[in-house]
C-alpha cells in the first residue's frame, strides 16, 4: 500500500494502490471475485443468464440488475445511486443480445471502504462478469482521483486523503480505445484540472487492464502442466 | 501444424484476434464460443485461452459455470414437474427444458414412462436456441434409448462446464485412473452436472471428492490424489 503522509509538500501520488483479486470465493453463484485496491475490499458475484420476471422480460436482450450492499446497515439512497451508476456502465459493456428473455444479476458487497469505493466496485463488477463467462463487448476499468487542499492530484486516494479534498473524480474507461464510460465528479474544480485528471486516470486504467489480463492468465494457468490441454475436446459422443 | 497462435494466448473481451482474420482471408474459418465477427474483424467476447483445432476452428476456453443449451448436447436434468404431455426438466439453463412423454423408448399414448418430479434423467438436447425453450429427448433417432434415460440411486453433484468437458474427453486419464482404484458408474453432462454410483456411500463420496479436486489440480497430480483411494477405503 502506498504510504503518503498528509503533511504538505509531498509529491502527488500518481500510482494506484496495490490491487489483489481472488476468483470464485463463492460456490453458489456463476462467477464471483473478491477484489481489493489497497485496503478497500469488495466481493462481486454474477448470476446469469437466469429466469426473469415477466415485467422485466425483453425479447431483444437480457435485463441487467445490479445490487450493492454496504458493509453495515441497510442500503440507503446513496447505495441506490451506486447501483444505478454501475448498472449503466455494465449495460454498455455487456452483450445483452446474446441471451434474450433472461436476466443477468450482479451483486456487490462492500467489505471495507478505505477510499475510492466507487471505482473498486466497478472494477470488481467487471472482473466478476469476466470470470462468470458473460459475453462482453469490452472490459472496463474505473479510477478515482482527488484534488486535495494544496491543489495536488492524488490518484486512488486512501480514506485519510479523502478527508480534506477539494474535488473528487471517478472515471471509467473501456479497454478498446479508452473511451469514457462514466464520469462522476464532486466538489469545485477548473476544466483544465478536469482534463488533466482525465488523462492521468486514463493512463492509470492501463495498469488495471493489465492486472485483469494477468489474473485471468494466472487463473487459467493454475493447473499449469507442461502437457497442457492442446488436444481437442469432443462434446458430442 | 505451424500456427502463430500458441495454446496459451489469453484473450480479453473486446480484443481483436488478427491472426484469425489473416487466416480467414485465405480459407473458411469456424468461430466457436467466445469469438464473434464484427464486419471484417474477429473480436473475443469472453476472457480465456484461445484454443485451436486443426484445420480452422477457434474458440475461447473461458471458465464458466452457467450452462447455455445447444442442440445435440448430452445433459443431466432434474425433473421438476409434470405438465400435461410434458415434463419440465431443470438443466441449469435460464429456461426450464421440456421433454415430451413420448420421447422415451417404448412410450405410447397409453404407455407413459414412469417419471416423477425429483428423478434424474440423462437426455439429449433436441432443440435449443436463444429464443426458444430447450427441448430434450431420451431416445436417439432410431427410437432406441442407448445410454439415455432415468438414472436411479447414486449421487448427483455440480461442477464447472470446463471440468465436465475434460471428463467427457475420450479416454479421460482421470476417469481411467479412478477405474483402476474402484468400480463405479458415472454420467457426465455437458451442463456441468455429474451423477456417480459406486458400491457404497463412502466410496461414492471419495470418488466425487477426487473428481471435484480436478477443478484445482492437473493430470500429473491425479495419481497422487487418487492413488491410494482403494487402500484408504478398505480400512
Amino acid at each position: 500500500m502506498n504510504e503518503i503522509a498528509t503533511d504538505k509538500g509531498k509529491v502527488p501520488n500518481d500510482k494506484l494502490r496495490e490491487m489483489r483479486c481472488e476468483f470464485n470465493p463463492l460456490s453458489r453463484c456463476d462467477g464471483s471475485v473478491m477484489y481489493s485496491q489497497g485496503s478497500t475490499v469488495v466481493i462481486a458475484a454474477v448470476l446469469g443468464p437466469v429466469e426473469v420476471k415477466t415485467q422485466s422480460l425483453s425479447i431483444d436482450g437480457s435485463y441487467l440488475e445490479c445490487n450493492y450492499r454496504p458493509k453495515a446497515g441497510l442500503p440507503q439512497v446513496k447505495e441506490r445511486i451506486r447501483e444505478s451508476v454501475i448498472q449503466d456502465v455494465l449495460e454498455l459493456a455487456v452483450l445483452g443480445e446474446s441471451y434474450p428473455r433472461s436476466k443477468m444479476s450482479v451483486q456487490i458487497q462492500e467489505l471495507e471502504d478505505r477510499g475510492s469505493i466507487d471505482a473498486c466496485a466497478v472494477n470488481a463488477a467487471c472482473l466478476a462478469m469476466i470470470i462468470g463467462g458473460l459475453p462482453m463487448k469490452y472490459s472496463f476499468a474505473a479510477v478515482q482521483c482527488i484534488i486535495n487542499e494544496d491543489g495536488e492530484y492524488i490518484l486512488d486516494p486512501d480514506q485519510r486523503e479523502t478527508l480534506h479534498q477539494r474535488a473528487s473524480f471517478t472515471f471509467a474507461f473501456d479497454s478498446l480505445e479508452g473511451d469514457l464510460l462514466l464520469v462522476q465528479t464532486k466538489g469545485s474544480f477548473k476544466i483544465a484540472q478536469f482534463n488533466d485528471i482525465e488523462c492521468l486516470c486514463r493512463s492509470a486504467s492501463a495498469n488495471i487492464f493489465q492486472f485483469y489480463r494477468d489474473n485471468i492468465a494466472k487463473y487459467h494457468g493454475r493447473k499449469s502442466s507442461p502437457t497442457s490441454d492442446v488436444k481437442e475436446m469432443e462434446t458430442e459422443t | 501444424m505451424a500456427n502463430s497462435i500458441s495454446n496459451t494466448t489469453i484473450v480479453m473481451p473486446g480484443e481483436r484476434v488478427t491472426s484469425i482474420e489473416d487466416l480467414a482471408k485465405s480459407k473458411r474459418v469456424i468461430l466457436g464460443p467466445g469469438l464473434r465477427r464484427l464486419d471484417d474483424t474477429v473480436v473475443a467476447s469472453k476472457a480465456g485461452p484461445l484454443r485451436h483445432k486443426d484445420p480452422n476452428t477457434f474458440w475461447v476456453d473461458n471458465y464458466q459455470r452457467r450452462y447455455v443449451p445447444a442442440r445435440g448436447d448430452l445433459v443431466l436434468g432434474l425433473v421438476k414437474a409434470k405438465a400435461g404431455d410434458l415434463y419440465r426438466v431443470d438443466i441449469g439453463s435460464a429456461d426450464t427444458a421440456s421433454i415430451s412423454f413420448l420421447a422415451f423408448e417404448a412410450a405410447t399414448k397409453k404407455n407413459r414412462p414412469d417419471l416423477n418430479p425429483g428423478d434424474l434423467i440423462y437426455a439429449r438436447v433436441l432443440n435449443a436456441s436463444a429464443d426458444i425453450e430447450p427441448e430434450l429427448v431420451c431416445v436417439n433417432s432410431n427410437g432406441k434409448r442407448g445410454k439415455l434415460g432415468v438414472l436411479s440411486d447414486g449421487f448427483f453433484f455440480k461442477c464447472s462446464l470446463n471440468l465436465g468437458r475434460v471428463l467427457l474427453r475420450e479416454n479421460c486419464p482421470a476417469l481411467t485412473a479412478l477405474t483402476r482404484q474402484l468400480p463405479y458408474e458415472i454420467a457426465v453432462g455437458v451442463n456441468g452436472r455429474i451423477w456417480l454410483k459406486a458400491r457404497s456411500m463412502r466410496e461414492t463420496m471419495a470418488l466425487s471428492n477426487s473428481i471435484l479436486s480436478l477443478e484445482q489440480t492437473n493430470y500429473s497430480q491425479i495419481d497422487r490424489i487418487c492413488g491410494d483411494l482403494g487402500e484408504v477405503l478398505q480400512e
